[in-house]
């Protein structure tokens, strides 16, 4: 038997070790929520989906600025952090597993750990903090990942109109820019929707 | 948590555990034999044969094939187990090259293909909304 993952008709490739398995798992494609601490993150993520939001550990790499640093090589760390996180069966070959990772104010950081493979990202803004999403703005924006912001109408009101988050934040003009609300599951399923229409008109493009 | 902070009690990770997470792996950070990084989605399922060998198995290493009858991703075995990510890429690594487990990689183009994309857009569009209302199809 050949040792070289081969491709499957159901989109892996498996490194054989016996014959397949019993039961063939589905196709997991992954969506990232992303946004500062308290944002709603995992309230977004508990609406939708279909099991109660679990928590991990990942592993985040920070890249210190590195204004003292003479080899002009970013200094990096690695910061464990709690990434909640849920899916949602689409039918039993297909199954959206939704990511929710916390930004950094302070650091550039590195997610790929997590984001690695993801179809699309959902920054979530809360307008008083506009600050606490830059990082993962410029994240999805670097990696050209498909991405939105949606703007978490606590209480059911904005106190900003979207334009000025748009300026705010410096998205580029095809970036989508919604409000949505994390509480409820049709509001959160809108916003999902607006990044994987992002990500579909990107591979017909 | 307006405040930036974190609220108390929000950590459901709970206390660190009293082992030392990467003594279960004998030190081991990464899995060895596939070069790359699971990605935290990667689905994991248990064999046959690592079924009949659950009593022979031994703490992590038994509960996460006995995690496995279902397919898991690694994210999922993480959290109910309680363990490090990185711990549970490990072990699955070994328990896939003992054939206790098989670990199947997503492909990165099956994942981004427009009908997989399309699938998921329909699927998340059947999804009623909290008063049971579907998304307007226009």
């Amino acid at each position: 038997m050949a040792c070289a993952p081969s491709p499957t008709p159901g989109g892996y490739s498996v490194t054989p070790t016996e014959p397949a398995a019993a039961v063939r798992p589905p196709l997991p494609v992954k969506m990232v929520i992303a946004g500062g601490f308290g944002v709603g993150k995992t309230t977004a993520v508990g609406s939708i989906s279909e099991i109660e939001p679990l928590t991990t550990e990942a592993a985040i790499t920070e890249v210190a600025a590195g204004v003292d640093d003479l080899t002009h090589t970013p200094r990096k760390t690695t910061t464990t952090v709690a990434m909640d996180f849920g899916c949602i069966t689409i039918d039993p070959t297909l199954k959206l597993y939704l990511f929710g990772t916390p930004g950094q104010e302070r650091f550039g950081f590195m997610w790929d750990d997590i984001v690695e493979g993801a179809v699309g990202g959902l920054v979530i803004v809360d307008t008083r903090r506009l600050d606490d999403c830059y990082a993962a703005v410029d994240y999805f924006e670097h990696r050209e990942i498909p991405f939105a912001v949606a703007v978490n109408a606590f209480d059911g009101k904005v106190e900003h109109e979207l334009d000025d988050v748009r300026w705010a934040l410096d998205v580029s003009a095809g970036v989508p820019v919604v409000v949505f609300d994390a509480r409820e599951r049709g509001s959160v399923r809108d916003a999902l929707l607006v990044v994987l229409e992002q990500a579909l008109a990107r591979t017909e493009a | 948590m307006a405040d930036g902070t974190q609220p108390p009690g929000d950590d459901p990770v709970g206390p660190a555990p009293a082992v030392r997470p990467f003594l279960v792996t004998a030190g081991r950070v990464a899995p060895s034999a596939s070069g790359r990084t699971m990605p935290v989605e990667t689905q994991v399922v248990a064999t046959a044969s690592g079924l009949d060998a659950l009593s022979l198995l031994s703490f992590e290493q038994h509960d996460i094939v006995a995690a496995c009858r279902q397919p898991q991703s690694i994210a999922e075995i993480a959290a109910r187990l309680r363990l490090h990510l990185n711990v549970v890429r490990v072990l699955a690594e070994d328990l896939r090259a003992e054939g206790r487990l098989t670990v199947h990689v997503p492909n990165s183009d099956a994942v981004h293909d427009s009908s997989v994309l399309r699938r998921v857009i329909d699927g998340l569009r059947a999804i009623p909304d909290s008063r049971g209302v579907l998304r307007d199809t226009d």
